[in-house]
């Protein structure tokens, strides 16, 4: 008889019950800290619902709410439009150099938030905006055009970072639409804006629904536009709320929950509707698994058009933010290019931040915090993907429920149930860079069990039961056969995560401390000082090693393409 | 008959698939016992529970209720609560879809089983290469599993079920992915690979002319239930039930009521409605019982002229006669019934003609008739 304690036992009921940790008790600790009246571990706390009370009937929170809404939507439509526009142009219609276009959607996702932000607010900017200087000298204005600090600027920046993931989802949605319905309706005598209108828009509903509401969750959640711009600007949203009630003087604990849970509550609705819409979708789903190569539209010479508006939109998306980055980041004060200042072109910069210890620490940090939480989340969701999708194993469905939970947390929200958890919790890890790595393991858990799910499912089960069948044990099947055949989505979701996680900031703001700094957290601080210079130079290095570490990646043979 | 060893014994088996509404009863008491040594067919249509069954000895599934042994040990008891898992149970497996795993070379596909178990490398090397020699393929050993054939990848997977020398060799319709030359070509193999090395084997297929081509015992199973077992030609010459009959081959079913029982040597009779036929009566059958007289297609001479002085004679008319190169193919009407059979190419057969037809008793099955559970009444089996 199997001993109790075998390997496998142990493993599966490790894996499982460190992500019921991770994804469980944050959750609880954010519900339980939000009902408490004073913060965690400090004497004469009681149950109150004055966080509650204060945080409703405060006239702000309306404000607020209206605000986060207003941004919210704003970026979900904007986004959803460009995105959209070009995976439709790419996808359906016979405009030259698609390839090109598919290698410029994917660069922004290269791109920190908070370096595009920072990009933006320099191009943008009514004192010191290069476009607005440019436009007001060449039309004469006496005022700046644009104003970046502004609920349109706002969500323009947002919009113009979060499309390329509309169109990696749409242009998905194209592809697999089965282009034989659309011909059936032709050869039945409609036109082709009637068929556009009522076979290729109803059938695309569900995929549009649906990529909206990601987009609008992604809009809610959102930090680094908000807390760069938005704060100036004086319009407050729940991600910088929350930000500022935990970072002013004393720390408002109970009403920062109070919010997060607010928060919390709004994107798991949205995240709930999206999975009940994608369920649906089976009904429109339209795949046909035959290759169907969707028909595609000839423009005539409109072609032309379309290829030139994908571009002006990537000169919008990446070469302006790219440039004024690159240029920044050369000068020795900051101005707009000028003859003057490109006589002064200086690698100071650059020279500042690689001897600037605490950047050494931050790249440190940031690397191994990328290639640890890749590795570990990946370890881990393989084994649970193996409960859920080829194990018969009672609760697997409840663990694949609870590996999701951190999609619908925003990453603010995780930060404050973090400092919960461990100011509370005997692990004497807050403040260290174990709990970055553990709120890193939390937040790209969802990534990481879909690429090993899709992974998995693909694996034929006669081959794990060859195995079994041949004398080998659970942990030597998993070690000797799946785990090479998973390698592909093992690598892909490494990949991903690695460079997500280069990224993060909004979570890591509210965990990190001197010590455990990290890359974006020191762009946030560089710029908060006034240092914009330096910030750039900060920027382009980080820019580097992500590029760096994709094109690494590419030629371990794996595409970046995996959609949400 | 010396009394031979039972390898696998199998005991009442009861298995279910499926949760509340959607339970399904697959394996409905299934009991039998495999000797020593033999190619040993689960042979049935699709569904019938013999892949099920073949999955259970292995491990693979964990039956309701029953028991199974290997060799004597219990690996499964219901009633005890033992259960060995799969990688404990001195079982070779081959996979329908062969599983070898594509990531590793022939011989690492191979020498799999003894890795595992740690043995030291030089064990690992000579017993790869003798077995690799048994199947054919020496000299392939560092050929990577995706540039395989299907053919080469049958012969691995059989080499790696037979590397660890196991005691029984489970084989789930290994030839059903072959195309159909290669496919009675593997037969043959298999059958003088398996009686070389005398390892007791399974071997599930629904493919009756295959199941008849290289078997010893055949056990026939429908619906979840064992129907028959036998040796190819007691099964086929001689059912004792109506499903045997009609799943192996071709036959013809009558039905009557018996009038007499029949014994060791003396035919039996049957009233039909075309007359009183005499048969030999496959088991025991009781007076007035209602039973079927199975008839094979093959074994009823045609007569363009009434024969004298012979039992059993029939007249009809020749419905249909396809020409099939080696027979034809005939349907000839007795009166409201329709019966197959086959004829010698050179006796020609137009439609419209009057023949007679010679049941010869000892051709003539008595089987009794029974509920069909849903199975097709019609006179061409399958």
């Amino acid at each position: 008889m199997r001993p109790f304690f075998s390997s496998q036992t142990l493993i599966l009921a490790g894996c499982s019950l460190f992500v019921l940790y991770l994804a469980g008790i944050p959750l609880l600790m954010l519900l339980y800290g939000s009902f408490r009246s004073a913060p965690i571990g400090e004497p004469g706390a009681a149950y109150t619902i004055q966080n509650y009370v204060k945080a409703y009937f405060d006239r702000e929170f309306y404000l607020l709410f209206w605000n986060s809404l207003k941004y919210a939507i704003g970026t979900c439509v904007i986004s959803f439009l460009i995105g959209t526009y070009l995976a439709w142009i790419s996808e359906r219609t016979n405009t030259p150099l698609k390839k090109l276009f598919m290698v410029m959607s994917l660069i922004p996702f290269i791109i920190p938030g908070i370096l595009s932000t920072i990009a933006w607010i320099l191009l943008l900017s009514p004192k010191i905006g290069l476009i607005n200087i440019v436009v007001k000298g060449l039309l004469g204005l006496e005022s700046a055009p644009f104003n970046i600090y502004s609920m349109g600027g706002m969500v323009w920046a947002e919009a113009i970072h979060l499309y390329p993931l509309v169109f990696l989802l749409m242009s998905a949605a194209f592809r697999n639409m089965d282009t034989s319905l659309e011909e059936a309706a032709l050869t039945a005598g409609s036109s082709t804006f009637t068929t556009f209108r009522r076979v290729t828009l109803p059938l695309m509903r569900p995929a549009m629904f649906g990529v909206m509401l990601i987009m609008f969750v992604r809009g809610i959640e959102a930090f680094e536009v908000p807390a760069l711009v938005g704060v100036p600007a004086k319009i407050s949203v729940f991600t910088t709320k929350i930000f500022l009630a935990i970072h002013q003087f004393p720390s408002d604990f109970g009403l920062a929950g109070a919010y997060a849970v607010t928060l919390l509550l709004i994107s798991t609705v949205g995240v709930l509707i999206y999975q009940r819409v994608t369920r649906k979708e089976d009904r429109y789903a339209t795949v046909t698994g035959k290759g169907y190569r969707p028909r595609v539209i000839d423009l005539g010479p409109w072609k032309y058009a379309t290829c030139a508006s994908a571009f002006v939109i990537f000169f919008l998306a990446v070469i302006l933010p790219v440039f004024v980055l690159l240029w920044s980041s050369f000068i020795p004060y900051y101005g707009i290019p000028s003859a003057e200042l490109v006589a002064k072109l200086t690698l100071a910069n650059y020279k500042y931040i690689l001897n600037y210890p605490l950047a050494v620490t931050a790249f440190q940090n940031s690397f191994y915090l990328s290639v640890g939480s890749a590795t570990l989340v990946m370890l881990l969701t393989s084994v649970i993907a193996w409960i859920t999708v080829k194990s018969k194993l009672p609760g697997r469905v409840f663990l694949d429920n609870m590996t999701f939970i951190p999609i619908a947390m925003p990453g603010i929200v995780l930060g404050v149930s973090l400092i919960w958890v461990y100011l509370t919790l005997p692990i004497p890890i807050y403040g260290t860079i174990w709990v970055l790595l553990l709120a890193y393991i939390t937040k790209f858990m969802p990534y990481g069990i879909r690429a090993a799910s899709a992974s998995m499912i693909q694996i034929n089960k006669e081959l794990e039961e060859a195995s079994l069948a041949s004398g080998g044990t659970w942990f030597q099947t998993f070690r000797k056969v799946l785990l090479p055949l998973l390698m592909p989505g093992f690598v892909a979701g490494w990949i991903y995560i690695s460079i997500i996680s280069l990224r993060e900031l909004s979570t890591s703001i509210l965990l990190y401390s001197y010590n455990s700094t990290v890359l974006s957290i020191m762009a946030f601080d560089l710029w908060e000082g006034g240092q914009y210079t330096y910030v750039c130079a900060l920027g382009v290095l980080m820019v580097l090693l992500l590029v760096a570490m994709a094109y690494t990646a590419r030629k371990l043979g794996a595409k970046i393409g995996i959609a949400e | 008959m010396a009394e031979k060893r039972q390898m696998v014994q199998i005991e009442s088996l009861e298995k279910y698939f499926g949760e509340d509404k959607e339970r399904v009863h697959v394996l409905k008491g299934i009991s039998l016992s495999i000797p020593e040594g033999s190619l040993y067919t689960f042979l049935g249509p699709s569904g019938c529970g013999k892949t099920t069954t073949l999955r259970c000895v292995a491990g693979l599934e964990r039956p309701e209720g029953g028991k199974i042994s290997i060799d004597g040990n219990a690996v499964f008891a219901s009633g005890e609560r033992v259960y060995v898992p799969t990688n404990k149970r001195p079982i070779g497996m081959v996979f329908q879809s062969y599983a070898i795993w594509p990531h590793m070379t022939v011989f690492q596909n191979v020498a799999y089983p003894l890795t595992i178990h740690r043995r030291p490398k030089s064990e690992i090397k000579r017993r790869v290469e003798d077995v690799l020699k048994v199947v054919g393929l020496h000299g392939l050993e560092d050929r990577p599993a995706p540039k395989l054939s299907g053919g080469q990848q049958q012969r691995v997977a059989f080499a790696r079920a037979l590397v660890n020398e196991p005691k029984v060799l489970l084989l789930d319709e290994p030839l059903s992915n072959l195309d159909a030359k290669l496919r009675v070509q593997m037969r043959f193999e298999i059958k003088a690979l398996q009686r070389r090395i005398n390892i007791t084997t399974i071997f599930v297929t629904h493919d009756q002319s295959e199941a008849l081509a290289i078997s010893d015992q055949i056990a026939v199973m429908h619906a979840g239930k064992l129907i028959e077992v036998g040796t190819p030609h007691q099964l086929y010459s001689r059912p004792t039930r109506k499903f045997t009959a009609t799943f192996l081959g071709l036959t013809n079913l009558i039905e009557g009521k018996v009038i007499e029982m029949g014994g060791d040597s003396k035919p039996g009779r049957i009233e039909t409605k075309k007359g009183i036929l005499s048969f030999i009566p496959a088991t025991s059958l009781g007076r007035n019982q209602a039973a079927v007289i199975s008839i094979r297609p093959e074994h009823i001479p045609v007569h363009k002229e009434k024969p004298q002085g012979l039992d059993n004679v029939v007249e009809g008319t020749v419905k249909e006669a396809i020409f099939m190169g080696d027979a034809y193919h005939c349907q000839i009407a007795v009166g409201d019934m329709l019966l197959a059979v086959h004829t010698h190419p050179f006796l020609n057969m137009s439609p419209g003609e009057k023949v007679y037809l010679y049941l010869d008793p000892q051709s003539c099955n008595g089987i009794p008739a029974e509920d069909t559970e849903g199975m097709d009444e019609s006179i061409m089996g399958d």
